[in-house]
């Protein structure tokens, strides 16, 4: 397919170096440039346009950009910026672009910006979820595992899960894969990223979700440092509709801004010796603070033997407040989990699938 | 150091729930049957389980004990604040972690140390720690006389964690006869028979302890240990053999008086404990 493309750049170096790379690839039809977005608004439509490449950067072009996905619904939006800047990108993908691109790029570039984003799923902003647990083996990575799976199912859109409980984090185990490469590697090196080059962190486990695993050493933990972690988080908000974050247990630095900077934080707890509603109600006291503020919190128990309303109503009393979702006890998905096997034989029609299916069509629905 | 005269028993694992905590309580329980004069430190200390476990509230934490500690080092007295455990004759103490989670942020581990290191009248100072390898743990590792390294086989991916563990362990220069590998939940129809992972450990078993759910759940119900809850159980006669091997002794299989249990009560938690980011020394990442 031939795009015809309309160049909006503020800078005048730049904006006949961008045009002569499109005008000399056959794939590309350089339909008209300008170095005013409003002026571009204004005319473009003579050209019936397809593609759009604007600078974002310019204070203009980002404010006008809704303007223009509203004018030309049937074309493609991508921001171009001359250094990578996670909040451009996320107004970016808010305004309704696919995403964004660094300056200066190849044709090529362009090509393969187009179809990581297009794969991307709806042109709405990321959901960020991180999974919380006081202690471990509380079925957090479980349940990560699994809502990555069908929200990827339920959606049509694509999921990313990164294992950020660096020391001895299970994710890669659970879908039985052996990334190239790692959450430590990827923290390390995000400050010269973009999200093409990004995505090859990140192991496609098949459908629709992609992985990225923890690191080989527990030590290597130490390398990595929260903000270039939620910096690789914020940059997977490029290539993925929804980035679910599995934590080390309890609260450390990691663990607290991974949570503080998620939209939603799900804090799970497997019942086991009854202290657990305990340790949960305890951790409840962070969360709250955030809850104030607008970050969607869900408490949910899992591992619970009769999971009914009773049963809900019992733990919440104990809780003090209300518990979104409880999950089944279920040997069934420890072996499943435990064998690396989730991939191919989680049933759908599992009691515990089902309770976390409920949730995900909530999410989707954007009721939760 | 007049610490040194104690022995320091580490229960470490690098999978959460592999029965540190009812190890590190059974032990402790085991050790002051024996006579010996035992302290249980509870070091996990943000969601430590060991007061629960046991069916006790106290009112001095080991945030109480640092800042005395550091408000007048000649004068502190770690007995001070210590909480006592007993039951039917059999009596230990417990250094509690602190109630609330931003004062467990905010405990330094060289004052930790230092207490553990004032401890020098107990025979037996057992540690009930958390499955990471935080600046803290390794602290403690580096203290103990032995680590009492836990693993279970009845799930892989904690397997895979336990061979980690034990690699970085020997990796960070532990002596390998410190380590004491303790399988958990032992069952013969494991999913992973035993003698496969002491092969991928290259180690075998210092000792095994079988599964016994019905047991511990109810040692916890009651806040007692096996002994006391349930004395017939194997698993309580495993753990006679735990003690055994650290004391040196061997101790024949007994039946310790099952204590009159009054009707269970609920336990009930009063906590309205309020957290504030701070600066966590102890949970500080691992120097590579
Ligand atoms: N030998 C055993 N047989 C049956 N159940 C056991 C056994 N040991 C421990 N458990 C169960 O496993 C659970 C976890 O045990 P425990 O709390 O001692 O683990 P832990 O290693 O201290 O966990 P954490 O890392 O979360 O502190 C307990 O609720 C207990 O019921
Ligand atoms: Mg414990």
């Amino acid at each position: 397919m031939k795009y015809r493309a309309i160049l909006v750049e503020r800078d005048s170096v730049m904006l006949p170096h961008l045009a002569g790379a499109l005008k000399a690839d056959a794939d590309f039809d350089l339909a008209a440039t300008y170095h005013d977005a409003e002026q571009a608004l204004g005319q473009s439509s003579v050209f019936r346009p397809n593609l759009f490449l604007i600078d974002v950067d310019s204070p203009k072009g980002l404010k006008l950009l809704p303007d223009f996905i509203d004018f030309f619904p049937n074309a493609d939006f991508l921001g171009m910026m001359e250094h990578w800047k996670a909040d451009t990108a996320e107004k970016v993908i808010q305004a309704g672009a696919l995403g964004s691109i660094v300056k200066p790029f190849r044709t090529r570039d362009i090509l393969k910006a187009m179809e990581i984003y297009g794969r991307r799923g709806q042109k709405k902003p990321t959901r960020t979820m991180a999974f919380f647990s006081p202690k471990g083996h509380s079925g957090r990575t479980t349940l990560a595992s699994v809502m990555a799976l069908e929200l990827a199912r339920k959606s049509g859109e694509s999921v990313a899960l990164i294992d950020a409980d660096l020391q001895f984090g299970d994710v890669s185990m659970f879908f039985d894969v052996v990334p190239q490469h790692n959450v430590v590697e990827a923290s390390h090196d995000i400050r010269l990223l973009n999200p093409a080059t990004l995505e090859a962190y990140f192991h496609p486990v098949g459908q629709g979700v992609w992985v990225m695993g923890g690191p080989v050493r527990p030590e290597h933990a130490e390398l990595v440092e929260a903000d270039r972690l939620i910096e690789v988080v914020r940059m997977a908000g490029s290539l993925f509709r929804y980035v679910l974050v599995d934590l080390p247990a309890g609260f450390n630095p990691i663990s607290l801004a991974l949570a503080e900077f998620a939209d939603t934080d799900i804090l799970v707890s497997m019942i086991n010796s009854g202290q657990e509603v305990r340790h949960m109600k305890r951790s409840m006291k962070m969360f709250q603070m955030w809850d104030a503020y607008g970050k969607k919190i869900y408490p949910l128990f899992s591992g619970v033997k009769r999971c009914t309303p009773e049963q809900k109503k019992k733990i919440e009393e104990e809780f003090g407040r209300s518990v979104t979702k409880i999950l089944p006890e279920e040997s069934h998905i420890t072996a499943i989990t435990g064998s690396g096997r989730l991939l191919k034989d989680l049933p759908e029609d599992m009691p515990y699938v089902r309770a976390v299916d409920d949730m995900v069509g909530e999410i989707i629905a954007g009721r939760r | 150091m007049e610490g040194r005269r104690s022995i320091v028993i580490a229960v470490f694992s690098t999978s959460a729930g592999s029965g540190k905590t009812v190890t590190a309580i059974n032990l402790a329980a085991g050790l002051a049957k024996e006579g010996y004069q035992t302290c249980l430190v509870d070091l996990d200390l943000q969601f430590g389980d060991v007061m629960g476990y046991l069916d006790m509230v106290g009112d001095v934490t080991l945030a109480d004990a640092q800042a005395a500690l550091m408000r007048d080092e000649a004068s502190f007295r770690i007995e001070d604040y210590l909480a006592e455990y007993s039951c039917g004759g059999v009596s230990f103490s417990v250094l509690p972690p602190p109630k609330e989670i931003n004062d467990a942020y905010l405990v330094d581990v060289d004052a930790v140390a230092e207490i553990i290191s004032r401890m020098g009248g107990f025979n037996f100072i057992v540690l009930d720690m958390t499955a990471v390898f935080s600046t803290l743990n390794l602290a403690m590792l580096d203290m103990s006389t032995v680590i009492n390294f836990m693993g279970r086989s009845d799930f892989l991916p904690s397997v895979k964690n336990y061979k980690v563990g034990y690699d970085t362990l020997l990796r960070f220069e532990y002596e390998e006869r410190k380590i004491c590998l303790v399988e958990n939940r032992a069952e013969e129809n494991d999913l992973i028979n035993y003698r496969d992972v002491e092969r991928l450990l290259g180690a075998k078993f210092y000792h095994r302890l079988p599964v016994d759910s019905q047991a511990v759940t109810r040692s916890i119900r009651m806040g007692r240990p096996l002994m006391f809850s349930a004395p017939l159980s194997p698993l309580t006669q495993s753990y006679w053999q735990l003690v055994g091997r650290y004391t040196n002794r061997s101790i024949a299989p007994r039946q310790v008086q099952e204590q009159e249990v009054p009707a269970e009560e609920e336990k009930h938690s009063g906590f309205s404990w309020f957290f504030k980011r701070g600066k966590n020394h102890a949970e500080g990442q691992v120097k590579g």
